[in-house]
């Protein structure tokens, strides 16, 4: 079993002829996308990018953390904007959502990244981070790495927003 | 997910190609020094970026790298007979000297000055440690030599080797940042490859398949960290940086000789990719160097008198199912370098990026691919000089270090990701 199963197999497998042969199809379907804006700055980021062309991905504000009765420490679930303005809650987007991904440019969202990460992280969603911001030493962008970091599977520091649609179109968001 | 338009743009490094005009800002590797060892010895054949050249050392050591075809007939000058300061034509005799400029036509009177009319188009050649360095781009903009610390320790602390990959570069590229594979393709080399296996970080890279992952600028280029469970709720970090456009170093195990590539179109379905290890403070050891020449960790056997790998797609790259089924290899393929080439081969010569569906731990690949294409455009729209260019840029290293949880490695291993000539590198 060591020769190869076929002289040349690969050889041939791999030219730009054979890749004519690929089927084509759509090898995968719409990706659940939520983009979780955690502050004003974030917020105002997303809301140049809304018009674009997307997939199933809803674009959303946080507004703020719902805590359970009489425990103020505990959220249980967050009230989250819509672009038109309307509300919805953070349980119900994450029904179904495939990714999460948190937009922020300070740390001004520390209490929206842990509400929605651990909301993300209870059922098990994955999520991504993403802070936009020139300087990287400033330390605003400091504690707002300090506050994606528990929660995001990826973190991602990025100097210029242009980053940001690029990013959801290379996830299919 | 990329669009095709964008894919073109990355991947066509040709001469008036905008990521072509991109790659010539930067001094890139061309050949190996061993070969053209000595003056007139045998000139080489070279094609980079989609041009074709001849490179050789004349009779007073001078690196010519010029057009590879005579101005006569189109004869390739491979065929050159390289004597007494200059490339000579076999066919009619034209010779040609290290800047291209011809200097004898021999049916020609020499009073008429014939030959002073006719040059080959040719690029710098220089030596910067094993490598011979060229810069395809304006003569006028021409940067600083190259400062990467592999190539500018002492020779005995250092080995490099490059090997024919059979598709695109950007594909092999990605590989270089691509830290979440190892766990998988990589995972019988980590206990068996001589240049690798012993390091305690590999049973983190082993114990944690889910890495995390935080992708950084830098001035350069990018550093992405991946970040694994050590003990005592402390993090194991691997950190790879990535200098624009093609530099990648892999973050290193142990006392282990610290690898890296580079990776170089020779046209746009063909690369180089060019593989390192070097230490910054001592000399490799003589089984290390062994090692190195027999292929292990980054590097490769080869088809005896070439570049081109032993294990290749002509034979299926030696494929074993049976090392395969024994655990020892994890795809079947053996050898670091050759389990990544033949994976990134198989997607075909320039891989189809509209098809593709990057998940969140994707997240450096599509960094990187934003940096190219912004440089690109800033290029083509502005004239900016790329990131990468400016040798400061060079002086980067890979780290892989245990931190607290709190810690950002980026702000905790800042002295750790930057060349400190005489200080070894930060490893687990």
């Amino acid at each position: 079993m060591n020769t190869p199963t076929l002289l040349s197999s690969c050889a041939r497998a791999a030219t730009a002829e054979e890749a004519r042969y690929r089927i084509d199809y759509p090898n995968s379907r719409a990706r659940s996308s939520r983009i979780v804006a955690l502050d004003d700055e974030a917020a105002a980021i997303m809301r140049r990018i809304e018009d674009d062309v997307w997939g199933d991905a809803h674009f959303l504000t946080f507004r703020a953390r719902n805590p359970a009765p009489g425990i103020e420490a505990l959220s249980i679930d967050a009230t989250l904007a819509r672009p038109d303005g309307g509300e919805t809650r953070l349980s119900a987007e994450l029904a179904g959502a495939d990714v999460v991904v948190m937009i922020a440019s300070s740390g001004a969202g520390i209490d929206a990244a842990a509400a929605v990460g651990n909301a993300c992280f209870v059922r098990n969603i994955m999520t991504a981070g993403l802070i936009v911001s020139r300087d990287r030493t400033d330390p605003d962008v400091e504690r707002a790495v300090g506050a994606l970091r528990p929660y995001a599977a990826v973190l991602v520091i990025a100097a210029d927003e242009e980053f940001v649609p690029a990013m959801l179109h290379a996830l299919r968001a | 997910m990329l669009r095709k338009d964008v894919n073109d743009l990355l991947t066509r490094t040709g001469p008036d190609t905008a990521m072509g005009d991109l790659f010539r800002q930067y001094w890139m590797p061309a050949l190996l020094a061993e070969e053209l060892p000595e003056n007139d010895c045998p000139p080489v054949r070279v094609k980079l970026m989609s041009e074709r050249l001849v490179a050789f050392r004349d009779s007073e050591g001078r690196y010519g790298l010029i057009d590879e075809f005579c101005a006569h007939r189109g004869v390739s000058l491979w065929f050159g007979r390289n004597e007494e300061g200059g490339l000579r034509c076999p066919y009619h005799g034209w010779k040609y000297d290290y800047t291209g400029q011809c200097i004898e036509v021999p049916s020609e009177p020499e009073e008429s000055g014939f030959c002073s009319k006719i040059k080959l188009k040719n690029y710098p050649l220089i030596k910067v440690g094993d490598i011979l360095w060229t810069h395809m781009g304006d003569p006028e903009n021409r940067p600083p030599k190259p400062e990467w610390e592999f190539a500018t320790v002492p020779p005995e602390q250092t080995f490099t080797s490059k090997r024919w990959q059979e598709c695109n570069w950007l594909q092999a590229m990605e590989g270089g940042i691509d830290s979440s594979h190892v766990s998988w393709l990589h995972s019988g080399a980590l206990v068996s490859d001589p240049l690798f296996k012993g390091a305690r970080g590999n049973k983190y890279n082993q114990g944690d398949k889910r890495p995390f992952f935080e992708v950084v600028e830098a001035d350069g280029g990018l550093f992405i960290g991946a970040r694994r469970n050590a003990e005592d709720g402390k993090y194991y970090w691997r950190i790879t940086p990535w200098v624009m456009p093609s530099f990648t170093m892999i973050p290193p195990r142990g006392d282990h000789p610290v690898h890296g590539h580079f990776w170089v179109p020779i046209d746009d379905e063909n690369c180089w990719a060019w593989s390192f290890d070097y230490h910054p403070v001592r000399a490799l050891s003589r089984d290390e160097r062994k090692a190195m020449q027999d292929g292990y960790g980054v590097h490769v056997k080869y088809t005896p008198g070439s570049y081109r790998p032993l294990a290749n797609k002509d034979n299926d790259y030696l494929m074993d199912r049976a090392a395969q089924r024994r655990g020892e290899t994890y795809s079947g393929v053996e050898g670091i370098a050759m389990q990544d080439a033949s994976l990134q081969e198989s997607m075909g010569p320039i891989v189809d990026r509209t098809k593709e569906n990057l998940v969140s731990t994707d997240n450096g690949i599509i960094m990187a691919r934003h940096r190219l294409r912004k440089a690109v455009v800033a290029l083509r729209d502005k004239g900016e000089t790329p990131p990468g260019v400016d040798p400061a840029h060079h002086k980067v290293r890979s780290a892989s270090v245990v931190l607290p949880p709190d810690q950002a490695f980026v702000d905790a291993c800042k002295e750790d990701l930057t060349v400190r000539p005489g200080v070894k590198q930060s490893s687990v």
